[in-house]
Order: C-alpha cells, then structure tokens, then sequence
C-alpha cells in the first residue's frame, strides 16, 4: 500500500508539474502551431488530474470537449492563416503584463501562508469520492438539482450556435431585409 | 531478500498483471496488422477476380513480413521546409492513441485461473465507450500535424479533410451509440455486453447498427469515405511526404483503428462474446465476430466508390446526424414508457 500510495502521489506532481511548464509554453513560444500543441498537452495533463482524483467522467469530457473538438479548430485557424512566427518585441504592453504577472505570482505564495490544508468536507467523504466523479453521480444531480440552469444553459449555446450560422452563411443586410419585410 | 521479491509481488499483483496484460494486448494488437494487411490484400484479390500476393510463404502469408522488412531498409526522407519534430511526432500520435483506445475494450468474461479472476481486458473502465471515444478523437491530431509539418499543398489540404469528416462523423457516431447508453444505463463496455445476452443489439437497434457502423467506417478513413489519402486528387493527402517506416506508421494506426471499430461495433451491436447457443469459447465468439466486420470492412473498399467531399459533409450533416437525432428519441421515448 506504502508503494502505490507514493506512485499515486508522485505521478500527481509530476503530471501538475508538466501541466504548469505545458501552460508556460502556451505564453512563451513564438511558433503558433506549438502554443496550440502545449495547449493541448496542458488540457490532456488536467484530464489525467482529473482521472488521479476519480472523477472520470469529467476527465473524458475534458479530452473529447477541449482537447479533442475545441483545440482541433484552432489548429484549423492556424493551418489556414498559415502558423508564421511571431517577432518578439518590448513594448510598454509587455512590462504591464510582466508586472501583472509578477503581482499573481506575489498573491499565489501569499496562499502557502494560509497553513495546512483540509480535506473537503460535506457530500464528499473517501466512500462517496469514488462513485461521485462517475458518470451516473454527475447525471443525476445534472438533472434533478440543476435542471433548470443546465437547460437554459443549452438553449443559450443553441441560440449562439443558429446565430453564428446566420453570420457565416448570409451577408448581414439580408438578415435586416428579412427582418423588415 | 527472496521473501522480499514473494512479498512484493503478491502486495503487488494487480499492478503487475496489469501491467503485463497492456504488453500482451499491444503486441498481440500489433502482430495483427500485418496479418490484416495480408487478408485485404489476398481479399481484395478475390473481389477483383485475380490471386493476390501468393509467392511468398503458404497462401503468401510471408508477403506482410518482407515489405515490412522493406520498408524498415527504405531511406526516411524529411524535406528541407517541413518542421522536422512535428513531422516526426505525427505518427507517433497515430499509433499511440490507436493502441491506447483499445485498452478500454473487453474481450471476454473474467476467467478463474490458479484461483486469481483474470478479466480479459486491460481496463474496465465506468466510462469505457466514452474513453475509446476520447482517445481516439485525439488520433486525428497526428494526421492534421502530418499534413501542417509536411509544409506541402495537397498533405495540409489532406490534413484538414480528415479533420473536418473525422469531427463531423464522430458527432453521428456518438449519438448512435447513445441509444445503445440509453436503453443499458451503462457507459461500461462490459455491462453493455451483459445486457445483450438474450438478443444482440442488432436486432433492437438495427438503425443505430447501420449508423454507428457508417460512421465508423468514416472514422477510420476507410473507404468509401478516405478522402483524406484520395489518390488521384491529394496524391495521397497528408502523408504524401512520408517515406519508409513512418509512412507505415500512418497505416499501422489505420488498421488498429479498424480492429478498435470493429470490436466496438461487435460490443454494442452484436452482442460481444455471447455466442447464442453456438458452441464456442467466448473469446472465440469475439474474434469470430469482429474478424467478420473486417472482412466487411474489406468489402466495402472493394465495392464502392469514393464519395465526392461535399456529397461527404452532406451525407454526413443532413442524413446521417438528423437520423441518428431521431434514433436516439425513439429510443429514450422506449425508456421512458
């Protein structure tokens, strides 16, 4: 038990770890094909997180949604607008966000002053951690707690995804044309 | 220091059988490719009335290993303008991701050997459909790359072509494997299994079988759907500028993505390894069944001709997604009464 319990803790940092350096590479590579590539390392990175803490469930939806669907159209974009590299250069935008960057990095050490950390409490004790990242556990409360929001949710993405068709397909004074008559 | 190797291994023994299952199920998955490339080329013989390779070996069954020989010894050539690390990293992801969606997938029962239960799968996971889904979803980002680093017209074109069907196909065959979720309640492979051993899904479902196994057929770029390695107007699409045995990778994950699709296909549809009263092992059943939907596969290749693009994405968009829409209603309409 000893063995698998510092297996289990150390892939953890090291799959964080190389989450942290894939999200640096995201900020820091010219070359937009490879920001797009760490990107999605990073993404695959957080669904192995996710699947360490037993929520499998959201760790498939991660890959399938983030890395699998949204990231493929970005690599689309790139492909087509051709990935050239970018000229680095310093401008007063780039101290600003130095500073700011800096200033995130002061308040996360200020986090490490907080003291020990507890485990979460309520609905999510060790028994119930293991049944409550699959898929039935988050269905159920999906549908039964969070009906309503979840289906307002959707009808809103139905309505942004009919409205991005409208403006891809036909040029905007046919829309008013339509609209009038 | 021996008791200490005795103890360590029995503390340890999920861990080990685990880990020596995925040796086992990888190679044995990758000692079928060439053999897969065999019987389509013998296959494919028949179909069009002449021998198929028959020189080499009994029935030419040494014919896979010399080209592979073959093409281990042919020069790998990178060009100048391509990105040389994703040029390489491209296959890679192919057969990487081909051979990991497979670990979700069950072949058979749990067996009692020596007193340990053996399941015959690599990993049962709760979300088993969800992750071969997963994973191969990302399968598609070795062949956009192969056609980005190739730094050439036709393989980026390629590149995007299969990018483009491979999501818009994944949409129906997501759905059409909803209404097989739907009526089981279970995202698990094996459970699903279970619920069909009276009478497969097939005969239930045969709508969502014929969707499902179409758009399986569109996700593994085979034809009648390879637009992505059209010959005549991508001169091979995005691996036109692979050579030796990194062209052979591209065409290794094909044809493990084959055995993946047809295994799911057998698992959802045909009842996985209950043999309905015939008298065959269970995992003999399994490979019974998915060796046909190969032969299928095969079949279809010999048979059609390759779609046009746009009639692909119509064919895809309004045929097939509003079927498998209403599929799954009538479905859940079932459940719910």
């Amino acid at each position: 038990m000893e063995i698998n319990d510092l297996v289990y803790q150390s892939a953890i940092i090291i799959i964080g770890l190389t989450a942290v350096c894939a999200s640096l590479g995201v900020i820091l590579c010219s070359s937009p094909i490879y920001s797009a590539l760490y990107l999605i390392g990073n993404m695959v990175c957080l669904a192995m997180l996710y699947l360490l803490y037993h929520a499998e469930f959201i760790a498939a939806v991660q890959i399938i949604v983030y890395a699998g669907a949204v990231m493929i159209l970005f690599l689309f974009i790139i492909a087509l607008l051709g990935g050239k590299k970018e000229l680095q250069e310093h401008t007063l935008q780039r101290t600003i966000a130095f500073g700011f960057a800096g200033l995130l990095f002061g308040e996360l050490l200020l986090a490490a002053t907080v003291g020990v950390t507890k485990p979460i409490e309520g609905i999510f004790d060790p028994v119930n951690l293991k049944v409550i990242g699959g898929a039935k556990a988050i269905g159920l409360t999906l549908y039964s707690k969070h009906l309503v929001p979840f289906e307002l949710a959707s009808i809103l993405l139905l309505v942004a995804t009919i409205g991005v068709i409208c403006l891809a397909k036909f040029p905007l004074k046919q829309i008013k044309k339509s609209l009038n008559s | 220091m021996i008791d200490w190797v005795f103890d360590f291994i029995s503390d340890n023994a999920g861990i080990i059988i685990g880990c020596i299952k995925a040796v086992v199920v990888a190679i044995v998955l990758l000692q079928c490719v060439p053999f897969l490339v065999w019987l389509e080329r013998r296959l494919m013989g028949r179909f069009q009335v002449r021998l198929g390779p028959n020189r080499v070996g009994p029935f030419g069954l040494i014919q896979p290993i010399a080209d592979s020989i073959k093409l281990l010894f042919k020069e790998s050539i990178i060009t100048n303008s391509a990105d040389k690390f994703l040029f390489h990293l491209a296959p890679a992801i192919v057969v990487f991701t081909a051979i990991v969606s497979f670990s979700a997938i069950p072949f058979g029962e749990p067996v009692t050997i020596f007193g340990q239960t053996f399941g015959l799968w690599v990993a049962n996971l709760d979300i088993g459909l969800l992750f071969v889904f997963a994973v191969s979803s990302m399968g598609i980002y070795g062949m956009v790359l192969g056609g980005l680093a190739s730094n050439n017209k036709y393989s980026l074109m390629g590149g995007l072509r299969s990018a483009a069907q491979m999501i818009s196909y994944e949409l129906t065959l997501g759905l059409s494997a909803l209404g097989v979720i739907v009526m089981t309640g279970s995202l698990n492979l094996s459970d699903m299994v279970k619920a069909q051993e009276t009478i497969p899904n097939i005969i239930i479902q045969p709508l969502g079988f014929l969707l499902f196994f179409i758009a399986g057929v569109a996700e593994t770029n085979r034809a009648p759907f390879d637009l992505p390695e059209a010959e005549q107007e991508l001169v091979a699409g995005f691996h036109t500028e692979y050579s030796g045995m990194k062209f052979a990778m591209f065409f290794m994950g094909e044809y493990i993505n084959m055995i993946t699709m047809s295994a799911l296909v057998t698992l959802l549809f045909l009842g996985g390894w209950n043999s309905y009263g015939l008298p065959l092992f269970p995992i003999l059943a399994f490979a019974g069944k998915v060796f046909f939907l190969l032969c299928v596969f095969i079949w279809l290749r010999s048979t059609f001709p390759r779609i046009r693009y746009d009639r692909l994405m119509t064919f895809g968009w309004k045929v097939l997604l509003p079927l498998s829409l209403l599929n799954l209603l009538f479905y859940g309409f079932i459940k719910a009464l």
